[in-house]
């Protein structure tokens, strides 16, 4: 019988948040169709490194598997990506993976998340639909700009934009692509486009979009192909609207 | 709520395409002269020389000397909130992102320097006129001087033709990705016209 094919892995590991980060290497026997998350539950049946030291199992996040929660989100052979897309027949072996160092470390590949969601409050993205007003029959969608936010609500605040972005990070406060753009999908929706000026406004605060510095990064690499340069560029036309009526209309 | 931030950066952005623009362009303009010979360009120098004092002055510093430190000290502002990874993401835009700040890098260190000795120093305190003579000695006396001067204007060229391609996104005049990629074109074509003009003055005092 042929010799069992190997998948080497180099994995960047970190004990906790404010641990030094260090890297171990672990073989996983090849099957196809073989994707990282699979290959990662491998790893942790039996944590065992090529030295053959026993060590804790690598920590990640996952959930759906099938490219639509964004949860297993990684640096995988140096770019951010979804790890259960990841298919070992395409990756340059050996696979390297790290966390996004863009978001804080909680432990070995996983990281906290939340501050796109903190992004998304600031923005307002959601509807409003609660309050002392009659609701009568729900408001259609404009059947032109439909397939514009049908693309946009694809985003799964995975962070992929973000790791890619140069202006995003510890040095900067930009809140990235990400939520930058959902303000847009917001402004598209029939009851939404009531708060358009609010979100307008969060958006030209400190760390909006005047931070985006055009490197066109995010969109090269945003795992649902959502155009987010051009809906970046139209909110660049509204918040400039937005302030020329603040300037004017009083 | 007065958004300052908002108001900051596209004031950033207008007085670089606007006023640095321009003084980039009257810059090529005159210099350029320099490939019709001394007379030339000395008596461009001399018609400027035509506009009287105080006025002079309220260009230099209104329309120069203000918008320039603006631009380069809110620039400084922005390069720091930049990590650069075009190492890691080797796309053409994010190329030219990382390029925009190190030609701003460049050029804060070079635009002291070319200030600070032809206006403030040889112009302002020694009083002597800026001509032909002038800088064909001080090109051609040291090759290094000349070289730093090429590449002051290649890094501002670059800075300001880039910055036409981000203007337009920045206020949503280019918006899909066709055309902004024709401005970017376009600029990039001005871009090799206009270091090839600053090659063709620079190598005329050589000749």
């Amino acid at each position: 019988m042929a010799e069992q094919k190997k998948v080497r892995f180099v994995i960047e590991r970190q004990d906790g948040p404010n641990e030094k980060p260090y890297t171990q290497e672990f073989d996983v026997d090849y099957r196809p169709g073989l994707n990282v998350v699979a290959a990662l539950m491998e790893i942790q049946k039996n944590p065992v490194t090529v030295d053959g030291k026993r060590v804790p199992p690598v920590t990640w996040e996952c959930n759906c598997l099938e490219k639509v929660c964004g949860a297993c989100m990684m640096v995988i052979n140096g770019v951010g990506r979804q790890a259960c897309c990841a298919l070992i027949d395409e990756l340059a072996q050996p696979i390297h993976l790290a966390p996004a160092r863009t978001f804080p470390v909680i432990r070995d590949l996983l990281i906290d998340r939340s501050v796109m969601f903190e992004s998304l409050k600031r923005i307002q993205g959601w509807v409003e639909i609660d309050g002392s007003w009659e609701s009568k029959d729900a408001p259609i969608q404009n059947p032109y700009t439909a397939q514009t936010a049908y693309e946009i609500s694809h985003c799964m605040t995975c962070g992929c934009c973000l790791e890619a972005c140069p202006n995003v990070g510890p040095q900067s406060d930009f809140i990235g692509p990400a939520p930058t753009v959902q303000a847009y999908l917001f402004n598209l929706h029939p009851l939404g486009k009531f708060d358009a000026p609010k979100r307008l406004e969060a958006l030209m605060g400190k760390g909006g979009i005047t931070s985006c510095g055009n490197s066109q990064n995010c969109v090269e690499v945003c795992p649902k192909s959502i155009k987010l340069t051009t809906y970046l560029a139209q909110l660049n036309r509204d918040v400039n609207k937005q302030a020329l009526r603040n300037i004017f209309n009083k | 709520m007065f958004n300052t931030t908002f108001y900051v950066r596209r004031l950033h952005s207008l007085c670089g395409l606007v006023c640095l623009g321009a003084v980039l362009f009257e810059h090529i303009f005159t210099n350029s002269m320099a490939m019709g010979g001394p007379a030339a360009l000395n008596s461009s120098l001399a018609m400027m020389e035509l506009i009287p004092k105080p006025i002079f002055m309220g260009l230099e510093i209104g329309a120069i000397a203000v918008p320039l430190l603006f631009h380069a000290v809110y620039g400084v502002y922005i390069a720091l909130q930049a990590n650069n990874n075009p190492g890691r993401f080797g796309y053409q835009r994010n190329w030219f992102f990382a390029l925009q700040r190190w030609t701003a890098w460049f050029l804060v260190i070079f635009l002291i320097w070319h200030i600070f000795y032809l206006r403030i120093f040889t112009k302002g305190i020694n009083g002597t006129p800026i001509s032909y003579e002038l800088l064909q000695a001080y090109f051609t006396s040291n090759p290094v001087v000349a070289i730093l001067y090429v590449l002051g204007m290649f890094a501002a060229i670059f800075h300001f033709c880039n910055g036409i391609t981000t203007f337009c996104m920045t206020w949503g005049i280019t918006k899909g990705p066709r055309s902004q990629n024709v401005i970017s074109a376009l600029s990039m074509g001005l871009c090799a016209l206009l270091c090839l003009v600053t090659l063709a003055f620079m190598g005329s005092y050589f000749m």
